[in-house]
């Protein structure tokens, strides 16, 4: 990886070389290369009050989407080349393909979907990573009583989610599903990286937790390709900010208003660290008058009611994506317990209000806090 | 059928070449110009029309909704087609029949404007160089001409006629949705256009029936070289010209193969051809045409560095590529995270025409999708509404007003002697196995 890291001085050298060719050439033959550098340097820190190693660079912005997971990939970079930045996003996205490839629950030829086929009549080893991220799930479930839970899929199925149509199951159906529902039924052998189900019928989804992932998979290959200010953002349900923009301070993310998703609950400014939102206003349906949400509380077999939205802001995003789903089906108060035993967590609330056309923000912040240096979250409100 | 005068295969090769020794000797018609003396917005141009086949019933069908044109004669050797034209256009035209050269008896009726030609390939030059020289307007469908050195005759007659319309029956030109694809690509909305693909595929034998095997080679003219281009002249001809109207350039060479090695029912064109042409810059059209499976059906993809465009009569739908944005500089930069914001895996292609496709749902991922499609179309000043007529009638009603108004016809000699020539070249690389290249300074 290391090989691919650019070189900004000899790059740019290269390109001012090449332009100062056809100008000591032709355009401005009196100039001198290390005038022409002191007076563009100057004019650039004076004029924008960046620092000068940005100013030294011509700096590029390089934006990049892709769609992946059943949603859209968006990368933002800066750097000084931006052809080195399209390999870098490239890269990003060719290991966000392999990454779904390998999780997807909706293509037969997935390791999910064959794990899924097979766990319940035979052990079946799993490739390393995929299996530290099924591990890391099973300890979230643990952590969270449950309310994180990657066997939850069949609730979602039966409640209509995936074929786009929703019905209210019966409760007989219900119970019988509910047999099938529980992390309890997944069990993983580190020694032979093996999983295995304890009960027919029983599914991994993935959906709660694989574009967190992905997201820090994408951070790593940024790191270590020397890309040190960007944004990822996967269908903006989890967002990496890496760095800060040039001359600000953090990447602004506005949260969507879960009831008017043109406007913005709060503000936010970050800086190497993740957000991640859970809520329900982009797949419910309406039966019987009430609304239902695709975040099913696994204990009950029914989507949860009260919460209309949380944010959860991590140092990782895997971290965020699975936390910001389980304190959606916690509520606010046993989240506190979680927040109390678990550091560097900022997790924002949003209830319904007294009205029902009104938004209830609540912010709380883990008992403590030791982000890494360089690590930073700002919350300006709305 | 006894009482009639019975056309058979040897009336026919008649026909054929008599129309090449009239075109050996060939010298203008006596007919008296009839060339409407001013454009009159208010006349009506009379119109004779030769070959009421297939192809040219349809075109009659058209011509009845186009009160612009009256049709005053009509011209086929074969008594159930001449029939047919009558019954199809309706206005009690005078007919000509019987001898193959009957047609010139038509083109010296002074009271004639313009001459419609649909006949089969092998005959299309002759007919329209006397119908100029008779001083006729001249619509003749595509392909324009069969063989290379008729090019340079028909282009000669068009000049010694300035003052006359020629137009050539590829009727995708007068299509709203072709020009509306065709103004998104000038208009960079596919970025830089290196590559275009198209097929034509049918599962048929691309025959049509005949009750008298007498009149094989009549009927099915397709089927037979001295004829015909085969597949290349009847159907590639229509998507070499949409290539040559993309990349906005004739070809430099084109490789070629084909065969008859499906249909070995005695036929003589290929029942499937395949092309690969090159334009300048190293842009190249990926062709094939095959008589075995229909699932491709016929389009152009047409492919550039940010977008490509799928286009055939009455459907284009533009999809993007991984959309990526290069700025200079820093952007304010202000993101927002909520829900996941689902997207179909698949790209759904974006249609050319978003009107077409409402009531998909409120608000929901492809509605906005659509909205968003038509004000960037409408953004950029080509967003049309549909297409309001099927492209052949407009073909034809451009065609009236060009004579009418003086306007230059849609598809002139230059586009139709382009399309020609890559009909003509491609089938002498599947003759020949051998790369055939244009000449230097190709038309």
């Amino acid at each position: 990886m290391d090989a691919k890291r650019p070189a900004p001085a000899s790059s740019t050298n290269k390109r001012w070389g090449l332009l100062f060719k056809k100008s000591t050439g032709r355009i401005l033959p009196f100039m001198r290369r290390s005038l022409f550098w002191q007076i563009s340097i100057l004019l650039l820190v004076v004029l924008s009050g960046r620092s000068p190693a940005y100013a030294a660079d011509s700096l590029v912005r390089y934006e990049a989407s892709h769609q992946a997971m059943g949603t859209v990939f968006t990368i933002v970079a800066y750097g000084s080349n931006a052809a080195y930045l399209g390999e870098v996003t490239d890269q990003a996205f060719g290991e966000i393909d392999r990454l779904d490839d390998q999780m997807s629950n909706y293509k037969p030829e997935s390791a999910l979907s064959a794990i899924n086929r097979q766990a319940y009549r035979q052990r079946v080893v799993v490739e390393p990573h995929l299996f530290a991220l099924l591990e890391n799930s099973l300890r979230y479930s643990e952590e969270t009583g449950g309310a994180f839970d990657i066997t939850v899929g069949p609730l979602m199925e039966s409640w209509g989610f995936f074929r786009g149509r929703g019905r209210l199951p019966r409760a007989s159906e219900l119970a019988r599903v509910l047999k099938r529902i529980g992390y309890r039924h997944v069990k993983l052998d580190a020694a032979a990286r093996t999983i295995q189900f304890d009960e027919p019928g029983v599914e991994i989804d993935l959906g709660g937790i694989a574009k967190g992932y992905a997201v820090d998979q994408v951070v790593k290959i940024l790191d270590s390709d020397g890309v040190k200010q960007a944004l990822v953002s996967s269908g903006t349900s989890s967002v990496y900010a890496r760095g800060s923009p040039p001359g600000e301070q953090g990447w602004k993310v506005s949260v969507r208003n879960p009831l008017d998703t043109k406007k913005a609950a709060c503000v936010l400014r970050l800086q190497n660290l993740s957000l991640s939102v859970s809520g329900d206003y982009e797949k419910f349906f309406k039966l019987g008058g009430k609304i239902y949400a695709h975040i099913m509380d696994p204990h009950t077999g029914m989507p949860v009611e009260n919460m209309l939205s949380t944010v959860v802001v991590s140092p990782s995003a895997t971290d965020s994506d699975a936390l910001s789903t389980a304190f959606f089906v916690e509520g606010v108060r046993r989240s506190r317990d979680y927040l109390e035993h678990h550091p560097n967590l900022t997790a924002i609330f949003y209830l319904p209000g007294g009205s029902g056309h009104t938004v209830q923000q609540i912010v709380m912040k883990s008992s403590v806090t030791r982000l890494p240096a360089g690590s930073f979250v700002r919350i300006a409100g709305n | 059928m006894e009482n009639k005068k019975q056309v058979t295969r040897r009336d026919f090769l008649k026909t054929a070449t008599v129309a090449v020794a009239v075109g050996g000797a060939a010298k203008p018609l006596a007919g008296a110009p009839a060339i409407l003396a001013s454009p009159n917005p208010n006349s009506v141009v009379n119109y004779g029309f030769i070959g009421t086949g297939t192809e040219g019933c349809t075109l009659l069908g058209f011509l009845t909704t186009i009160p612009e044109g009256r049709c005053i004669a009509t011209c086929d050797i074969y008594p159930p087609n001449l029939k047919k034209g009558v019954e199809t256009i309706g206005t009690n035209p005078q007919t000509y029949t019987g001898s193959p050269t009957e047609y010139r008896k038509m083109l010296e009726r002074k009271d004639m404007d313009a001459v419609l030609i649909a006949t089969p390939l092998s005959m299309h030059a002759q007919m329209v160089i006397d119908a100029l020289d008779a001083g006729k307007h001249v619509f003749v469908e595509k392909t324009m001409y069969f063989k290379e050195e008729e090019g340079d005759r028909i282009k000669k007659a068009a000049e010694a006629h300035p003052k006359q319309v020629l137009q050539i029956g590829l009727q995708r030109r007068s299509s709203t949705l072709y020009r509306v694809a065709m103004e998104m690509v000038r208009k960079g909305a596919l970025g830089k256009v290196m590559f275009v693909r198209a097929q034509w595929h049918r599962n048929s034998n691309w025959r049509r029936p005949v009750a008298d095997p007498r009149l094989e080679r009549m009927i099915n003219w397709r089927m037979y070289k001295e004829y015909s281009g085969g597949l290349m002249a009847e159907l590639a001809s229509h998507q070499i010209d949409i290539a040559n109207w993309a990349f906005g350039a004739t070809p430099v060479s084109v490789v070629a193969t084909g065969g008859i090695d499906y249909w070995k029912d005695g036929r003589e064109t290929c029942d499937n051809v395949e092309a690969i042409f090159e334009y300048p810059e190293g842009r190249k059209l990926f062709y094939s045409s095959i008589l075995y499976n229909a699932h491709f059906g016929f389009n152009e993809q047409i492919m550039g560095d940010q977008g490509t465009l799928i286009t055939t009569i009455g459907k284009g739908l533009y999809y993007h590529e991984a959309a990526h944005k290069v700025t200079k500089g820093a952007a304010k930069e202000n993101w927002w995270a909520g829900a996941t914001v689902a997207q179909d895996a698949e790209q759904k292609g974006i249609p050319i025409f978003p009107e077409h496709t409402n009531g998909q749902g409120e608000g929901g991922f492809m509605e906005r999708e659509l909205l968003y499609a038509k004000r960037w179309l409408a953004s950029m000043g080509i967003y049309e509404y549909e297409e309001a007529h099927a492209p052949r009638w407009s073909e034809l009603h451009n065609l009236m007003h060009s004579i009418r108004d003086g306007k230059p016809a849609v598809v002139p000699l230059e586009i139709g002697m382009a399309d020609a020539l890559g009909v003509i070249y491609a089938n002498r690389a599947i003759e020949t196995g051998e790369k055939v290249s244009w000449p230097k300074k190709a038309v």
